[in-house]
């Protein structure tokens, strides 16, 4: 149970890491008149 | 104040932990303890590999084309002169902390290390430690937070939140609104459960230092609560009238107090042996910093494993408790100064004066161990809150030098309370640069509750792990912050090459 658990965690922690990667590489539209009210 | 969702939904989840810590605080410190223990067995390799990624980071963009860019606009100049700069910022940084590990960090480490090794390596070897901790990779933490909102902030004209990064880059639709208001939530419980653990940290402290001076025995709870109830009656007044140069006046005062006491200790105390300490530290600090960023003491025992948890991971994800807080208030000091100066300022200088401080007062307490056969180990194992007034006592002037602690002490949370009141409020009310008095004394009291739940804890193992359950989140949204701010560096480049 507890190597379950262990695996779920770090599975989370490979997709955010994937997630940030995807993220610095994607093209994205900025925001430029809203930010102001988030 | 209830039509600001973000600001209900914070109070009661912040209120929320207050009240089961004040009514359960052995069932909210277990809780605390088994989940961050979890964590930290599974993700410590990826808290180890996130800090030392940020401090990495910090030192390319400041060697890099971007270290020339400035927070705000080219012709903007820095309002602060550099000295006040550096103090302003080594005072929100690290603060109250110092004065409680001063010699009670090097020393709790000597006690573990010298199982392992012989008692004069083991005693440099928890000096690097102590230096780790408190050193470049907990101001590249810092740092690379306050860099992040001080250029959405004054370069791109945002306002200074954790939410504002995110929607500038990835654009302005519900997904990002959703996630920027979540991470805007996790900042200020991070911030309400970090400044709280702060303040049981202090009351502790000074609860032993009016012991010492006065020469009470075994005080108890009574002191205790009486101290905490005169701090908030204290941090009331300064929640209500708008300060401005008088906080910067008492930070600056609790920074003059602290340094003319190390200054003390390092002359009236053994100089030679002092200096000696902090220059094998220094050196052996220079020489394994970045490497030991990425140990994660795998290979070892429990003692070690458990050893590995509740200092160096609680500190690293302490650290992130506390950047939203400090990286505000860094951000709104270093407007004008360019990304190099500002990274080069933010993590050398206080890293500097750690590894002094820690070697001023450790070394002292080392040689009181090695020299003297002084029984400081006793105390340190017994009652860590009271090991800095121990270690005075065996120094001229003790009275002095023990009410100038309490007062830095008293000053630091304070200046403390009041500033994180004044930054939940503004992220509490979605970037009010002039928060209404009714929210920051909301957040006085909210703080107040949750520095109670600490103390009432009366442990400072469960402090540590109330603070790193509040903290833990954000080791993901400083990541994602990191990345805001190298997308819109990558967009700034072609203007300027």
């Amino acid at each position: 149970m507890s190597n379950l658990l262990d695996t779920f965690m770090n599975i989370e922690v490979f997709a955010f890491i994937g997630l940030l990667l995807w993220l610095y590489f994607k093209e994205f539209g900025a925001d430029d008149g809203d930010s102001s009210d988030p | 104040m209830f039509r600001n969702p973000l600001l209900l939904v914070a109070l009661i989840i912040t209120g929320a932990v207050a009240v089961w810590g004040i009514a359960d605080t052995a069932g909210l410190a277990g809780f605390a303890s088994r989940l961050v223990g979890i964590q930290f067995t599974s993700r410590a390799w990826f808290i180890m590999l996130a800090v030392s990624f940020m401090l990495i980071v910090s030192i390319w963009l400041a060697f890099s084309r971007h270290g020339r860019i400035k927070l705000g606009k080219d012709d903007d100049e820095p309002e602060f002169s550099t000295v006040s700069w550096l103090t302003m910022l080594f005072a929100a940084g690290m603060g109250v902390g110092l004065l409680y590990w001063g010699t009670a960090e090097p020393l709790t480490h000597y006690l573990l290390i010298s199982n392992y090794q012989d008692p004069r390596k083991a005693a440099g070897l928890a000096l690097f430690v102590t230096n780790f901790h408190w050193g470049l990779h907990a101001w590249a933490i810092y740092a690379l937070t306050g860099l992040v909102i001080a250029y959405f902030s004054f370069r791109l004209g945002c306002p200074s939140l954790v939410s504002a990064p995110i929607i500038k880059v990835f654009g302005a639709n519900r997904l990002t609104r959703s996630i920027g208001w979540l991470c805007d939530l996790l900042a200020i419980v991070a911030i309400a459960i970090g400044l709280g653990g702060s303040v049981a940290m202090g009351v502790f402290q000074i609860k032993e230092g009016v012991e010492a001076l006065f020469g009470i025995q075994g005080a108890g709870m009574g002191l205790t609560l009486g101290i905490f109830v005169v701090l908030c009656v204290s941090y009331i007044l300064p929640l209500t009238v708008d300060l401005g140069r008088g906080m910067a006046i008492l930070s600056n005062t609790a920074m003059a107090v602290t340094g003319g006491l190390m200054i003390f200790i390092l002359l009236a105390g053994p100089t030679h042996f002092v200096m000696g300490g902090i220059v094998q530290a220094l050196g052996e600090y220079l020489g394994g910093a970045i490497t030991h960023g990425f140990r994660t003491f795998t290979f070892m025992d429990d003692q070690v494993g458990n050893w590995f948890q509740s200092w160096t991971l609680t500190y690293m994800v302490w650290w992130l408790a506390w950047a939203p807080f400090v990286g505000v208030f860094i951000a709104r000091i270093s407007k004008g100064r360019t990304i190099r100066e500002f990274i080069c300022g933010v993590i050398l200088v206080p890293t500097a004066f750690s590894i002094l401080w820690f070697g001023v007062f450790g070394g002292v307490g080392f040689y009181g161990i090695l020299r003297l056969d002084v029984p400081i180990l006793d105390v340190v194992r017994e009652n860590l809150s009271g090991v800095t007034f121990f270690v005075l006592d065996h120094f001229p002037l003790p009275f002095l030098t023990i009410g100038a602690v309490v007062v830095a002490a008293f000053l630091f949370i304070i200046t403390s309370v009041v500033s994180a009141a004044f930054v939940l409020g503004m992220f509490s009310t979605g970037g009010d640069l002039n928060p209404s008095t009714r929210v920051k004394l909301s957040w006085g009291a909210i703080l107040g509750a949750l520095g109670l739940v600490m103390i009432l804890s009366n442990s400072i193992d469960a402090v540590k792990s109330i603070i790193a359950l509040g903290a833990l989140p954000f080791v993901f949204i400083v990541l994602l912050l990191v990345v805001c701010l190298l997308k819109a560096l990558k967009a700034e480049r072609p203007q300027w090459s």
